[in-house]
Formats: C-alpha cells, sequence, structure tokens
C-alpha cells in the first residue's frame, strides 16, 4: 500500500509540473497583458505600460520568467497579483477559506442527500415516491446554476429581506459590532442560499447516479441470495447493495473534489460570494499572470489529489480492485 | 450609508488608482488641496472651493501659486499636515517608477517648494488657464512621514497602499475583497465632522445582484442603474434616480493607416468620402435609444456635453441612406453581385469591427450598425473581444475598425493624446492615426485660450474639423443614472464625481432606519 501511495504521489508531482508548465506558456502566449485593462483611460499610455511591465519583469524573455517564477514558488512565494495589487498568497488566504466553506457544506450535503434519495427510490423502482423524485432530479440536473441561483434570489430575500440576505458572506453594515455567536449565526444566514442552490443541483448529479448503480446491484445472485435468506428490502439495500453500487459516486466525488477550493463560479457571482471561483475567472479576464498561475496550480493539485482518492475509495468500497496484495 | 458597486477597487494608492470605485473610496480618505465646483470650471480658480488649503495667491507672471494650508488640517493618526508633504506628494506622482496614469495631466508642474510648514508653491512651466486645476484635482495629498523612502513596487505593497491613512473627512477602517470597503467618520477633523457616521461599499460581481441590494433595502445608493432595471426602479417611490451627465462618449474609430502595413494609407478608410457615406448611412439616434433607451444622448463628436467648452450646435453628418448610396455610387463602389455587396475593381466593401465583448451595449449597437450597413451595401463583420486581446489589438493597430470608448477628465486636454498628431504614433491612444495639424492647432488653441468664450469657440472649430473628416462614427454619450434612498439629504452632484460631496450628506433623524445607528458606540 505504501509503494502503491508513493508511486501515485510521484505522478501527482509530475503531472502538476506538466499542467503548471503548459499554462504558463499558454497564458503568456495569449495576447493582451496584465495592463491592458486601463482600456478606457487615456492617461494609462503605452509608455506607462511598458514601465510596469519592466517594473514586474515581464519584457524579459519567457523562460527566464518562467526560472523565476519556479524560483519563487519554491520558495513558497506565489507572486504578485497585478489586478488586485497584493501579493497572490494574501488573495488566496482570503478566498480559499470562504470556497471551502461553502464548497465542503455543498458536497457533504448533496452527497448524503443524494444517495439517501437514491436508496428510497431504488427500494421502491417506478413507484409514485421514484417518479416523483426522478421528475424533481431530472429537473435540478437539467437547469443551469445561473439560472437557479438568479431564480432564488428573486424568490426568496427580495420578498423575506429580515431571513435571507441578498447575497455576499456577511452583513457588513453590522458583522463586527455582532457577538461571536451573532456573528457565526450572520454568517450561516448568508450561507444557506448559496449552499442550499449547490446542494440541489449537485444532490440531483449524485441521485440519479446512484440509483442507476442500485438498480443494476439489486437483480444480482447475491442480493437475490440475501432476500431467500429472508434479509428485509431496507437492509438489503443499505448493507448489501449500496457498497457495491458506490463505484459511479466515488467516481463522481473524485471529480467534484477540486472544488472545495476552485468553487462554482456561477454561484459565486450571482450571491456575491467572495471565493476562487470568481478570483479565477478575474485573473483570467485581467491576464492576472501568477494569480492564475496559482489557480491552476491549486486546480490541478486537487483534481491528481481527487483521482488518487476516489482510486483508494475504489480499493475499500471493492477488495477486487487491491491489485497489490 | 451603504454603496452597492459591482467589484473590489484596483487598491486604494491614489496615485496608481484607475477604478472608479478606487477614487470614491480614496477621495474620502484624502484630501485635495481644494476642489472642483459642480460646473466643472477648469479655467483660472473660478468655482474652486478651499479644502486642504485655506487659501492661495497668484503670483503676478501667473507662473506660480502659493497655497497657504490649514494649519489644522491633521492626519489620522494626529500628525500636522504640512507643505512638505504637498511637495513629496508631487515628487511621488511624478517619480517614473510610481508609473502613475495621472503623471501626464500634471505634466505642466515644473516644481513644488515648501518655504514654510504651511506654504506649497507649484511652478509651472509655461502659463496655461487650468494651472489651478492641474495643482489642486489630480493629486490627493499622501503623508510624507508614512512613505518617505518607499519608492516603486514597495510602494504598492506598502501597509498604506491597503490601509490607507489621510487628512480627509473619513478614516479608513477595513477592506474585505470581494465583501465590502468601511469607513467611519473623523470626528476631529478640521473641516467639520461628516454628517454621515459610516460608509460602506458592499461588493457584488453580478450587475443583478447589486440592484437587487438596492431594491431589497440592503444598499442606500447605486451609481449606475442598468437601463433594462429603470421600470422596476420606477416601481420603488422610496428611491430617488439621480440623472447627471456622463464624462463618456464611444465611437467608431476607423483605421486610417494599413493594418498590414502603417506606412501605407488603409485602403477602404484613408478615402474620406467613404468614411462620410458610412457615417450618414448609420442612424445613430434608433441605434443609441436601442441600446441605452433614455440613459445616452447621440455623441457631438470627441467631446461630452457636460464640459462648459462644448458647443450644442456643431453641424453632424445628417443621417440619410438615399445619400450614403449615392455617395457610394458615385465614388465607384457598386452592387454587382447577388450578395448585395457593393465592390469596386472586384473588391467587396467589406471590413470587420472589433468590439470589446464586456461591453453589451457596444455589442448591441453593433448588430445594429451592421444591419443598417448592410442596408446600404455595406459587409461589416463584428469580431468580439475579451478586453486584453482587444487593446492587444488596438495597441499594434491590426483593425480595420474598433469600437472604443474614452472616460475623459474634467479637463477636455486629453484631447492631445486621443485625436491630435502626437497620439497617432506608436504608443499613443490615437489608435485610429487621425492627423489633421489644423484639428491640432485649434485644438491647441482652445486649450491655451484664456477666457471661456475664446476657449469654446477654438474647440467648436476644432470640433467641427474633426466631425467633418470622420475618423470615427460618434455613437454615444451615456449618462450616469444614479438611485439614492429617499432618506438620504444631497447637495448638488458633480458629474464626473457625485461622491465629493458625501461628507455633507445627512439623514434626518426621524428618518433613519436600525442600519443608519449600526456600528460601534460613538
Amino acid at each position: 500500500m505504501a509503494g502503491y501511495l508513493l508511486r501515485r504521489l510521484a505522478q501527482v508531482a509530475v503531472v502538476v509540473a506538466l499542467v503548471a508548465t503548459i499554462a504558463f506558456v499558454l497564458i503568456h502566449l495569449a495576447e493582451g497583458d496584465p495592463f491592458s485593462d486601463t482600456l478606457e483611460n487615456p492617461n494609462v499610455t503605452e509608455e506607462i505600460r511598458a514601465q510596469l511591465r519592466a517594473t514586474y519583469g515581464l519584457d524579459r524573455p519567457l523562460p527566464e520568467q518562467f526560472a523565476r517564477y519556479v524560483a519563487s514558488v519554491f520558495r513558497g512565494d506565489f507572486g504578485w497579483s497585478f489586478s488586485r495589487q497584493r501579493p497572490v498568497i494574501d488573495v488566496l488566504r482570503d478566498a480559499l477559506p470562504n470556497t471551502l466553506l461553502l464548497m465542503s457544506i455543498a458536497l457533504a450535503v448533496s452527497f448524503a442527500l443524494g444517495i439517501a434519495l437514491a436508496i428510497a427510490q431504488a427500494g421502491r423502482p417506478n413507484s409514485l415516491t421514484d417518479r416523483i423524485i426522478s421528475g424533481i432530479s431530472l429537473f435540478f440536473f437539467s437547469v443551469p446554476e445561473f439560472w437557479l441561483a438568479t431564480m432564488v434570489i428573486a424568490l426568496l430575500p427580495y420578498r423575506y429581506p429580515g431571513i435571507f440576505p441578498i447575497g455576499g458572506i456577511v452583513d457588513p453594515t453590522t458583522h463586527a459590532d455582532l457577538s461571536r455567536g451573532g456573528q457565526l449565526l450572520d454568517l450561516a444566514k448568508h450561507t444557506i442560499l448559496p449552499a442550499a442552490t449547490l446542494t440541489l443541483l449537485f444532490s440531483a448529479v449524485v441521485a440519479r447516479y446512484q440509483r442507476a448503480a442500485l438498480l443494476d446491484v439489486l437483480p444480482a445472485d447475491y442480493v437475490r441470495t440475501a432476500r431467500a435468506k429472508g434479509v428485509s428490502e431496507r437492509s438489503i439495500v443499505r448493507r448489501h447493495a449500496l457498497r457495491n453500487a458506490l463505484l459511479p459516486v466515488i467516481t463522481l466525488f473524485g471529480l467534484a473534489f477540486p472544488a472545495l477550493l476552485t468553487g462554482a463560479v456561477f454561484i459565486e457571482k450571482v450571491f456575491g460570494w467572495p471565493g476562487m471561483g470568481l478570483v479565477i475567472v478575474s485573473s483570467i479576464d485581467s491576464r492576472d499572470y501568477a494569480l492564475l498561475m496559482a489557480a491552476i496550480i491549486i486546480g490541478s493539485v486537487l483534481v491528481a489529489i481527487g483521482s488518487l482518492l476516489a482510486d483508494l475509495l475504489y480499493r475499500v468500497a471493492d477488495p477486487r480492485i487491491r491489485d497489490d496484495r | 450609508m451603504v454603496i452597492a458597486v459591482g467589484g473590489d477597487p484596483d487598491g486604494l494608492f491614489p496615485p496608481v488608482l484607475t477604478t472608479t470605485t478606487g477614487r470614491a473610496v480614496t477621495e474620502q480618505i484624502y484630501d485635495h488641496l481644494a476642489d472642483l465646483g459642480s460646473d466643472l470650471n477648469t479655467v483660472g480658480d473660478a468655482g474652486f472651493s478651499p479644502r486642504l488649503a485655506k487659501s492661495w495667491r497668484w503670483s503676478a507672471d501667473s507662473l506660480s501659486i502659493a497655497f497657504t494650508l490649514d494649519p489644522s488640517a491633521r492626519w489620522h493618526d494626529g500628525t500636522p499636515v504640512r507643505a512638505s508633504d504637498v511637495a513629496f506628494t508631487y515628487g511621488l506622482y511624478r517619480d517614473s517608477a510610481t508609473a502613475s496614469p495621472t503623471a501626464p495631466l500634471i505634466e505642466n508642474i515644473d516644481s513644488v517648494t515648501a518655504p514654510d510648514s504651511l506654504t506649497a508653491v507649484f511652478w509651472f512651466a509655461k502659463r496655461s488657464p487650468i494651472e489651478f486645476y492641474e495643482a489642486t484635482v489630480p493629486m490627493l495629498i499622501l503623508p510624507e512621514h508614512l512613505l518617505k523612502g518607499v519608492k516603486g513596487q514597495a510602494l504598492r505593497t506598502s501597509d498604506i497602499a491597503r490601509k490607507p491613512m489621510g487628512s480627509g473627512r473619513f478614516r479608513f477602517v477595513s477592506w474585505t475583497p470581494g465583501s465590502s470597503i468601511e469607513l467611519t467618520a473623523d470626528s476631529g477633523n478640521y473641516h467639520s465632522r461628516p454628517r454621515i457616521d459610516r460608509l460602506i461599499w458592499t461588493i457584488a460581481p453580478d450587475p443583478k445582484t447589486v440592484f437587487t441590494r438596492l431594491v431589497g433595502g440592503e444598499a442606500d445608493v447605486l451609481e449606475q442603474v442598468p437601463s433594462g432595471d429603470l421600470p422596476q426602479l420606477a416601481a420603488h417611490p422610496e428611491l430617488k434616480p439621480v440623472l447627471l451627465p456622463g464624462l463618456d462618449y464611444n465611437f467608431v474609430t476607423f483605421n486610417l493607416r494599413d493594418p498590414g502595413n502603417p506606412t501605407r494609407p488603409h485602403p477602404l478608410f484613408a478615402d474620406r468620402s467613404l468614411r462620410q457615406a458610412l457615417t450618414m448611412a448609420v442612424d445613430r439616434r434608433r441605434v443609441v435609444q436601442s441600446a441605452y433607451d433614455s440613459l445616452a444622448a447621440v455623441a457631438l463628436g470627441p467631446t461630452v456635453r457636460a464640459y462648459p467648452t462644448t458647443d450644442t450646435t456643431l453641424q453632424q453628418i445628417p443621417y440619410s441612406l438615399d445619400n450614403a448610396r449615392r455617395v457610394l455610387d458615385s465614388l465607384g463602389w457598386r452592387v454587382s453581385g447577388s450578395d448585395s455587396v457593393r465592390r469596386r475593381n472586384g473588391r467587396p466593401l467589406e471590413f470587420t469591427l472589433s468590439v470589446p465583448g464586456v461591453s453589451k451595449s457596444r455589442m448591441n449597437m453593433a448588430v445594429i450598425i451592421q444591419d443598417q450597413l448592410r442596408q446600404a451595401g455595406v459587409k461589416m463583420n463584428i469580431d468580439r473581444r475579451e478586453i486584453a486581446s482587444f487593446v492587444d489589438l488596438e495597441n499594434k493597430r491590426t483593425f480595420d475598425a474598433v469600437f472604443h470608448g474614452w472616460h475623459v477628465e474634467a479637463s477636455p486636454g486629453g484631447i492631445r493624446q486621443t485625436w491630435g498628431t502626437g497620439g497617432a504614433k506608436a504608443g499613443g491612444s490615437n489608435h485610429g492615426s487621425y492627423v489633421n495639424a489644423a484639428f491640432d492647432a485649434a485644438a491647441d488653441s482652445g486649450l491655451s485660450a484664456m477666457d471661456l468664450p475664446t476657449r469654446r469657440a477654438h474647440f467648436k472649430r476644432a470640433y467641427q474639423m474633426i466631425i467633418d473628416d470622420a475618423p470615427a462614427i460618434w455613437m454615444a454619450e451615456p449618462k450616469t443614472m444614479m438611485a439614492i434612498n429617499r432618506r438620504i439629504r444631497t447637495p448638488a452632484l458633480r458629474p464626473d464625481a457625485w461622491w465629493s460631496t458625501i461628507g455633507e450628506w445627512w439623514i434626518p433623524s426621524t428618518e433613519r432606519i436600525a442600519r443608519d445607528r449600526a456600528g460601534p458606540p460613538r
């Protein structure tokens, strides 16, 4: 097991290094630079832009820029965010916890709810309950997230302003003056709508995958044997079928894992949630090289770790996959 | 008071700011020497009101102005504001290592000296009618004792760049990126305590969310109401719409040089008659109304109506599809193929208009222009670009036509860079390479004239010349439609900086809501 882990971690390192190198080259090959977004201001002349490029070393040859970047990353310095005028590490320090809070709640509830719904459906396939849940989950599976988020804001906070805040992570007018408990309540009030919106979207996906996997497993011989032994239907689904039907959901978990830190762009935008999704999109728009590179590195590390975690969970869920016995 | 905005400022260090939010916040924390009046007069000192400078004295030859600072002015840490701070600020803005976009606006200031602790003397390189404006408006005075010895990149990373400390009527409290910025009243301010206790900018990147915060009561002020939301605004009697003349204009610039070889003229747009015909073929009134509803006027030329120097009787090239067709026929561009596109010597009358995709209004206008030109037998392709790529295209001048816009300063001096021969050089802001010595001379005369009627007359001549030359189709002059909660009382708002009087805004005690009383004990 230790050997397997080491091999996989080495693969992660290689993948991240490759992604970072390719991304660095592609980002710098794209038209424009970090000082292009001063478009409508005639005072920002090309002379000033050239001066800024020189200040930040962007006038150096690309290989030299890359070498400097790699060296600074190894020193723990992710560079300077041009668009936000502060060190990249500070930008990440602000945005990452917000994203982690929102996404961990949304993903945990989504997987729990999605699996529970699938169990309810698979226990009585084609029943009225199954059809209603299928219809609802198909609806949430199909709607674009920005539409759902906009509808949620239009229907709830606008009509019930005292109960549901209109976006943001806290109430800036009162938060600092609240007690510790009050601050937590304020944070919870602001988290509930974006987290609920994400949960509706994710849990629909999980429920559909999990239901299909359970329905594949339920006709299997070992389930028939359990039934013949008189095991209750509830116990059959929960103790026998579910573990064997978890593989597609584990794959989903692996795919969703990077979102824990890379966020959900549309939800963050509509709810004004200051997380990584918005940081990434704005860094692309503003050609904020250092910030974008940091986001890509974080994203690639998480994709690789998500894939590794999924593989490890496969081995837990299905002993036949343990290849290093 | 809560102000809803769509994004974070690009820092809080005045010399390097380019965003409106950055200016609005820092101009509460720092002070100008004097404030521009709401009539935007930039000639002499008429209309200006004292701020950090209590009074001023012109030299006999008008080549220097001595400002006497208010002796009671203090930085928020209690240190007195001194004339050496003013001289230091000038040096910092002009230092090439600072790379300040404000530097071109103060080029005429030769030096600033501090003969005593309360007198700052500005010395000018040449006489200019806007010397006073140059000395007072572009720069916010910075504390030397906190910034001395810090240069270039270190300025941007310094503590004060994110936690500003000035002499203004509000003190900085906090900035949570992506969420909010908070200022609090400076109760002992030399200019008297502001009447609003706290200012909070609440940030949300989605325009719909920003608007919903206003109508939902979470915010009191919205700087720009989108035209699509006007009907909903009307349904909220507690919100007061405030229409301000804008300081922006947009236009379709023709590249007068060949994009493939800038030493040669453009194969289409070097022809003045063709440019005029294209202008005639566009019904600008209809295009602007479609894109902005009532929130923009048709642009007059390379200027805005808010300038006292702008004469609104300028003769425009009138819309006439028939005349446009006749001119194109006379130039040899005739419809010959089945595609209804005009051709001359086998070459179709076709070009590409590049548009920054972030501007929804310009994209909307481009589509209507495309249709109107099609009716005249002109094929216009639309090239939607993301902003960095758009700027790159403009700087390299490898375009046929671009849909550009300028945000102008309170003084019309920027016209030299944007439409003058000097700006046509590589790296300049005159991207279409319009060159006309007579226009340059008229604009220079306007900028150097010492009285308003003469300035207006020279500018009228310059603007008429460029309108007739049609290096661009002048499209829209957007206005600013603000919305402010009615419980907030405001004096007249300045078109270029609505926030300039926030210190005087107030809420009657009988109309205060719980949020107005929130905050730390005072």
